[in-house]
């Protein structure tokens, strides 16, 4: 039965049937091919920066990564996916509508006045757009990692040497954007922003602190696998949070990594011979949430108008603590009367930032004197 | 069962680099429908729903975010951090956009944790997905129910 089968199988029909098939493959492959090399290709095409930069760049990536190829660093916090915000510019020609991804994002003012999130517009024409001049001044920086220090069971110092270009020019309060390479948890390169807890004055190193994020992917990598003496890709400074002109007193609220600006920004005073009254609200939950309690002790010394107050929410019994308990929100609220003709600089998580502006809009001060990083 | 367009385009949404960098599928390569269904036996076998499983996430989550960024006791079992970074996701359903918050919830008495995020529960109230095995926030309906202490609903009465 099967030899009959075999041998009364058509083999010719069969294999031109196969034949037939891998063409009509081979051609769809083809087409596929020549369609991705010409539909998807953009060409040469020219961005007009600021009316008076013109740029001439490959078309087909997003406007966000083609302005980093070409040196110019929009902060980014999200790496690139549309969920942070933070890559704003106007685009004035050559961009078309905004897309759905980017509304949740724009003002009614900034929709209409072209505002689009770079990282969401792909380059396919050329296009005409505004960059603040500041951005201009953000460059890469090679670096080496000098040193890594426990802050706390999840907060880690990392230090950096620059090693080209040598110093970078930036003011307290400003960040940097950490380049994460390939590793177990990303398969490309990702940026991820933070604040610099370094001096602005020592301009060859910069110092961030990395709180460690569960699934983060540049925490972890800090955190797990950075090694003194190994290198790293960085850009900044990015962000306008810092030291605001005046001589009223200072309300700094931080919590967790939230430290690192202030404390640039004390550095910063301290180095000025700034004597603004400033009282420093810094909130955790036990003693070993705690860190740089004795450089704040220093400053206080070395300030005269300063003072550090530490308020555990929840302190464990054997930390045997005596100094302020509560939520950072409650604190504020027992040691603030008034806040009418005071600054205040906060930094830390969103619900932290939320709350606390509350609190100070209570007590009277005014929503253009508070100034805060949000995470 | 076959799967629907809505679920179609949730899915493609779903893939790594639209929404999140990984994705939500993890290494499933089941079709999102196949992933609802057998998500929602395990759910009813469990005793419960996914508004249930939902409404305690979001229960906790409302205690931790008193912690205003650190960790906080939740009655007598839990502890609780709620830890947000700024921006939002949309949701792969487009019906909407949440904060990109992360809860952690340490269940003291059994020495384990669940984190999940303002995305989880918004998905796993609204459209029943847990997230695909192998994701990095997948919630096993098993592990939500012992870890967040949550009891059976009681059957329905007959009237």
């Amino acid at each position: 039965m099967l030899a009959d089968i075999l041998v009364n199988f058509p083999v010719r029909e069969f294999l031109l049937s196969v034949g037939v098939l891998c063409g009509i493959s081979l051609f769809l492959a083809i087409i596929m091919v020549v369609a991705d090399a010409t539909i998807n290709y953009y060409g040469q095409v020219k961005l007009k920066i600021n009316k008076d930069r013109e740029l001439e760049v490959e078309g087909g990536r997003t406007l966000l990564t083609t302005l980093k190829d070409e040196d110019i660093f929009i902060p980014s916090a999200c790496g690139g996916r549309g969920s942070c915000g933070l890559c704003k510019c106007k685009i004035t020609a050559g961009a078309g509508e905004a897309l759905v991804t980017e509304l949740p994002w724009l003002t009614a003012e900034e929709h209409r006045d072209g505002v689009r999130l770079t990282c969401q517009v792909k380059v396919k024409n050329d296009i005409e757009m505004e960059i603040p001049e500041e951005l201009f001044s953000v460059k890469q920086f090679e670096t080496e990692v000098v040193s890594l220090r426990d802050l706390t069971y999840d907060i880690k110092e990392v230090r950096l040497k620059l090693l080209e270009p040598v110093e970078m020019d930036y003011k307290a309060g400003q960040f940097i954007q950490i380049e994460v390479p390939e590793y177990e948890l990303t398969d490309e390169p990702v940026y991820r922003a933070y604040s610099m807890s370094s001096e602005p004055a020592e301009k060859n190193v910069v110092e961030v602190e990395v709180r460690l994020v569960p699934n983060g992917i540049c925490s972890t990598y800090v955190h797990q696998h950075l090694k003194v003496g190994q290198k790293m890709t960085i850009n900044g400074p990015h962000g306008d949070f810092g030291l605001r002109e005046g001589d009223s007193e200072m309300i700094c609220i931080a919590g967790g990594s939230g430290m690192a600006p202030i404390k640039s920004i004390l550095l910063d005073m301290l180095r000025n011979g700034n004597q603004r009254p400033v009282r420093y609200f810094f909130g955790a939950r036990a003693v070993r949430d705690l860190f740089l309690l004795d450089e704040m002790r220093q400053l206080e010394e070395q300030m005269p108008n300063f003072k550090f107050i530490p308020a555990l929410s929840h302190p464990d019994p054997e930390d045997q603590w005596d100094g302020e308990t509560g939520l950072i929100t409650e604190v504020v609220e027992r040691h603030v009367a008034s806040a009418a003709d005071k600054q205040a600089y906060l930094c830390g998580s969103p619900l932290m930032i939320d709350a606390c502006i509350k609190v100070l809009s209570d007590k009277g001060m005014p929503s253009e004197q508070i100034f805060y990083d949000k995470f | 069962m076959k799967q629907t367009a809505i679920e179609d385009r949730a899915q493609a949404q779903m893939q790594p680099g639209v929404i999140t960098r990984d994705g939500m599928l993890g290494t499933d390569t089941r079709r999102l429908v196949d992933i609802l269904v057998e998500d929602e036996a395990a759910v009813r076998r469990l005793g419960t729903t996914n508004i249930t499983i939902a409404r305690r996430m979001r229960q906790l989550r409302r205690a931790g975010a008193g912690g205003l960024g650190n960790s906080i006791p939740v009655g007598d079992n839990f502890d609780v951090i709620v830890d947000g970074v700024r921006g939002r996701l949309p949701c792969p359903y487009e019906d909407g956009t949440v904060s990109k918050t992360n809860t952690r919830v340490f269940n003291r008495r059994l020495g384990r944790e669940l984190l999940f995020t303002d995305l989880n529960i918004h998905l796993i109230e609204r459209h029943g997905f847990y997230m695909g095995r192998g994701s990095l926030y997948r919630i096993e309906p098993a592990d939500a129910m012992a870890i967040l202490e949550i009891e059976p609903d009681p059957p329905p009465t007959i009237p």
